[in-house]
């Protein structure tokens, strides 16, 4: 089928075009896209340029591949076969490296490369992701590319590459398996591609913006005094894929940017902090691996933000003497990435424009919604852009979980920051990380087994609870366990645990926090140090049907009954049997 | 082999294709008041070679067969041009392709100049060696005077990667060496280039889509008729579809009967079903066209069908003044696949109709652009991947179809005349610089 195109035509002038939002091809445009068209309407529509002065609000130039590239891509190539199969997602994506681009597109392609000269993002967007009205987060290949060699042929197999990447990917395993959780055929699912200039700067061999960040009109977890209505807004130093990957980042409430951060000492945020953030890689090409989604990126330090003199907005310096933060770059000393220039010292007025462009698109879609957003803030040329807008899934129907309920007889687990709303009574089986075999070196080999008991469970299409410790889904192997959604799409209770050896401040809002809220799962976070165990003898008294050295299947006789209440966000899973 | 054959057209009486590309270049001089000098160079080839070919034939006899290389200018570049095996090729068509090709490099802006060459046989009576044999001695014949720095060939009419490959393996053997860049249209692994087989006739829908935008027209839903059902036809074909159009019909020359005849479906041709009844001449089976519910017609038919573009995708001399006023009222686009398949009378009725037309040696210009980047990647002996070689033609043929278009509305010309105008400028201007007028 052929839609009319929803955005101008592809100009391959690109930056110098008069439209900054355009699109390749017939078809849809996917979710993200949508989203983004969506949100470059408003911006033109109800954000004056003097609203916010010294800083440009915008969407960064884009271009779309409509899906009807990806069909011509995918049935030129005769591509359906292998991308069905069971093939590994490396095989996939070697079979799409091989393929030709469809003739017709190229030449916009190939212009477009010849235009520009600097980092691009080659960002998926689902047709799916639209249809469902929920978010595929983090679930697709996303790719930047650093677009700086001197041979546009090189940059244009480069670009090629990337795009094929991310075609690829609407076939890889996690994306399968997600789909899979939808209830819905892969074989319906079609790809357009954002290609999109990157927000940032040059410093040396490293280009990204001096933030990146998601805020969110409604917040999963609260601190302080705080409603989830206040919302939650998660910033870090460079590329978004901090954020994206579940690591450390700076959280707080834009209902209450001064609130004192949840740190017992100057000393404690310092080393609480960000400390390590995303780049493109501007320099030396990187080992050859088109199949990589990092292949580009470089995962930098603290000092070399330093060099860049990119902690200037985002940094503030702690005197050890008076275990005090100074904000800013002024002082001497260790930098701890708390945002105070921008949030307290407002230098630019970032909370004001994210509440308000967060009013804007919440009155928009008539939904509580999430942005991710990158900016620079070099004087003169200050520039906020506007990445993403998605709505938020939240549960309806709220039920009762009384501080009570939260201790006494036939309590599993319970907690008091539990994310998601409402009750389940078909829970029979638990895959859970064996405690006395846990230790952070291991989180690696525990996702290869945590995914290889979730395919069984999925195939069997019995929902499960997973039990485990830190951070699930975070890509810091020493923060947690570094799954993809799609190796536990089949729990639909998650239990996040902290103990000594793995004392983590507990995901504070991620892609991956958004598939559980699209999808309703239960999350349940449990401190160690907050009074409310896990009873763990109990469940190593359960019939085991499964285990491998690090995880354990129990089934029970009886099921579950796992209460989340959206208001309080306590939440409690109890046991019938003894 | 870049065309099909469909009729020996050059013979038709009274037409001369040499005299009509000097006509064009006239008119095009008078505009760019060229001096008297650099019209008497480039009105003319620089030097023109004719050959005889003795090879024995498959009974035994032997037959001299009569071949030729003209090379029309070479100022921007070492000659570039196909070679054709046709029973009724002239040294006349012969030279007004060379001056063609010298236009046809020179508006796409690539560093070659013109030239053309052919033999008077017809492969469809010949046996496969006869057809080496032939190759082997236009070579042997012609072997000093060519080469990758001086004059490059390729495929043309009836002509294709076996023939070249023939023709470079002798080559390489009287001149005892490595020539992978002499000679182009080779086979893919053996010195071709991915993307050479479909560049001409995707570089005349590169030209058209660029012409739909400008009309304002979706190309999803247009309807095209083509001529011919050779190379440049089955590719442009296949990419017009791609792009949602439909092809109504197509025509062909019936070996047999010695007539072209025009197939049509009114839903749409099937390109796949129709390779599958097609010889390697691009002769469509009659009957079996009949079988798959194909309309047969006689051969001018695909001229007067009701449809948005047509497509000349044969020979030259086509469009002429007894049967341009057919072209349906419909008709908003002419894209020139072949080499000079409008007369002069007819490009006037054209243009007093307002048909937007994308001239032979802008639109079928894919080919060479190709063939140039393939001996491009012969010469450093590296090859490129199909997307680099389709993203860079594309660009070519945009660039040069936005150039000619804009110097055509600026200075309210014709198409064909403002695609004159760019090239013939160039090419002077190159003989002006190199001190030779």
């Amino acid at each position: 089928m052929r839609a009319a195109p929803l955005a101008p035509a592809f100009d391959r002038r690109f930056l110098d075009g008069v439209e900054r939002f355009t699109c390749v091809g017939t078809g849809g445009i996917g979710g993200k896209a949508s989203g983004l068209l969506g949100a470059h309407k408003l911006l033109k529509k109800s954000l004056g340029p003097s609203e916010f002065p010294g800083l440009r609000v915008e969407i960064p130039t884009l271009t779309v591949l409509a899906t009807g590239v990806f069909d011509a891509f995918m049935e030129r190539n005769a591509l359906r076969k292998i991308a069905l199969s069971d093939l590994s997602d490396e095989l996939i994506a070697e079979a799409f490296q091989k393929a030709s681009f469809p003739a017709e597109f190229i030449g916009d392609l190939r212009a477009l490369i010849e235009a520009v000269h600097q980092p691009l993002a080659v960002r998926s967007s689902s047709l799916l992701e639209d249809a469902l009205s929920h978010p595929f987060a983090g679930v697709y290949a996303t790719k930047m590319i650093p677009n700086n060699q001197p041979d546009a042929d090189t940059r244009f197999k480069r670009l090629m590459e990337a795009v094929k990447f991310v075609y690829a990917s609407t076939f890889f395993r996690e994306a399968k398996d997600y789909i899979r959780a939808t209830e819905r055929r892969i074989e319906e699912e079609k790809m357009a591609v954002i290609l999109q200039e990157v927000v940032g700067t040059r410093h040396d061999e490293r280009f990204y913006p001096d933030l990146s960040g998601v805020a969110r009109s409604y917040g999963f977890y609260r601190s302080g005094g705080a409603k989830p209505e206040d919302g939650v807004v998660n910033l870090a130093l460079g590329l978004g894929k901090t954020i994206v990957d579940n690591g450390v980042c700076w959280a707080y409430c834009p209902a209450a940017p001064h609130a004192p951060p949840p740190f017992a000492s100057a000393s404690a945020q310092l080393s609480g902090t960000q400390s390590r953030f995303w780049a493109v890689n501007m320099g030396a090409p990187p080992a050859y691996d088109p199949s990589a989604e990092t292949e580009y990126l470089v995962h930098a330090g603290l000092a070399e933000a330093e060099y860049d003199g990119t902690l200037r907005w985002t940094a503030s310096t702690y005197d050890p003497e008076s275990d005090r933060l100074s904000p800013g770059t002024g002082l001497q000393g260790p930098r701890a990435l708390n945002f105070a220039p921008l949030l307290d010292l407002e230098e630019f007025p970032l909370n004001a424009l994210l509440r308000r462009l967060l009013a804007l698109c919440e009155e928009e879609t008539g939904q509580k919604v999430e942005i991710e957003f990158a900016a620079t803030f070099e004087p003169g040329e200050a520039r906020f852009g506007f990445l993403q807008v998605r709505p938020l899934a939240l549960s309806h129907g709220f039920v009762d979980v009384a501080p009570e309920d939260l201790s006494g007889e036939g309590v599993l687990l319970a907690s008091e920051s539990a994310l998601g709303n409402g009750e389940l009574k078909d829970i029979r089986d638990v895959v859970f990380v064996k405690p006395d075999r846990f230790e952070a070196k291991h989180t690696r080999l525990i996702a290869g087994e945590v995914a290889r008991m979730n395919d069984a469970l999925v195939a069997e299409k019995r929902p499960y609870l997973l039990i485990g410790f830190g951070r699930w889904g975070s890509s810091d192997p020493g923060l947690g366990v570094p799954v993809g959604w799609g190796a536990l799409c089949g729990a639909k209770a998650i239990v996040e645990a902290t103990r000594p050896d793995m004392n983590v401040d507990l995901s504070q809002g991620s892609h991956f926090f958004h598939n559980i809220s699209s999808f309703g799962v239960s999350y349940l976070c449990v401190r160690h140090d907050r009074g409310y165990a896990i009873d763990w003898p109990w469940l190593e008294r359960q019939k085991t049907e499964a285990e491998t050295e690090h995880v354990r299947h129990v089934r029970l006789g009886a099921p579950l009954r796992v209460k989340v209440d959206g208001r309080t966000g306590r939440g409690v899973i109890a046991r019938e049997s003894p | 082999m870049t065309t099909t054959a469909v009729k020996g057209s050059s013979q038709k009486k009274g037409f001369n294709p040499f005299e009509m590309a000097q006509t064009q270049f006239d008119k095009v001089a008078d505009i760019l008041n060229l001096d008297s000098s650099a019209r008497e160079l480039l009105r003319q080839p620089l030097r023109e070679y004719h050959f005889g070919i003795p090879v024995r034939m498959d009974d035994g006899t032997t037959k001299v067969f009569r071949g030729f290389r003209v090379q029309h200018n070479d100022s921007r570049g070492p000659c570039k041009g196909g070679i054709r095996f046709h029973p009724h090729e002239t040294i006349d068509t012969v030279k007004a392709l060379a001056m063609w090709m010298t236009w046809k490099c020179s508006v796409v802006d690539i560093p070659l100049g013109g030239g053309k060459g052919g033999v008077i046989c017809d492969p469809h009576n010949l046996s496969q060696r006869e057809q080496e044999q032939i190759c082997r001695g236009w070579i042997r014949q012609i072997a000093r005077n060519v080469g990758p720095v001086a004059d490059v060939p390729a495929p043309d009419v009836m002509t294709n990667s076996q023939h070249m490959l023939w023709m470079l393996d002798e080559y390489e053997h009287i001149h005892g060496g490595k020539y992978p860049g002499f000679i182009t249209g080779k086979p893919v692994g053996m010195g071709g280039s991915l993307g050479r087989t479909e560049a001409t006739g995707y570089g005349v829908v590169y030209a058209i889509r660029e012409s739909l935008k400008e009309l304002g027209i979706k190309p999803a839903g247009v309807l095209a008729s083509v001529q011919g059902f050779g190379n440049v036809a089955q590719y442009a074909i296949q990419l017009l579809q791609q792009m949602g159009g439909k092809v109504l019909c197509v025509s062909c020359w019936d070996q047999k009967e010695q007539q072209s005849f025009t197939l049509r479906k009114k839903t749409g041709v099937d390109l796949q079903a129709l390779l599958g009844i097609t010889d390697r001449f691009g002769g469509i089976d009659k009957a079996k066209a009949k079988d798959l519910g194909y309309e047969i017609l006689p051969g001018d038919a695909w001229l007067e069908q009701e449809v948005d573009i047509l497509i000349p995708a044969a020979m030259e001399n086509q469009v002429t003044a007894e049967n341009v006023e057919k072209i349906h009222k419909r008709v908003k686009l002419v894209a020139e696949g072949a080499n000079g398949p409008t007369t002069p009378e007819a490009d006037r009725v054209i243009k007093a109709r307002g048909i937007h037309l994308v001239p032979d040696f802008l639109a079928n210009a894919g080919g060479v652009t190709c063939s140039y980047f393939e001996q491009v990647q012969c010469n450093m002996n590296y090859f490129w991947e199909k997307d680099e070689v389709l993203g860079k033609l594309d660009l070519k043929m945009t660039s040069a179809y936005h150039a000619v278009s804009e110097l055509a509305k600026k200075q309210k010309l014709f198409m064909r005349d403002a695609a004159y105008v760019i090239s013939v400028r160039r090419v002077a201007q190159a003989c002006k610089d190199r001190g030779w007028v």
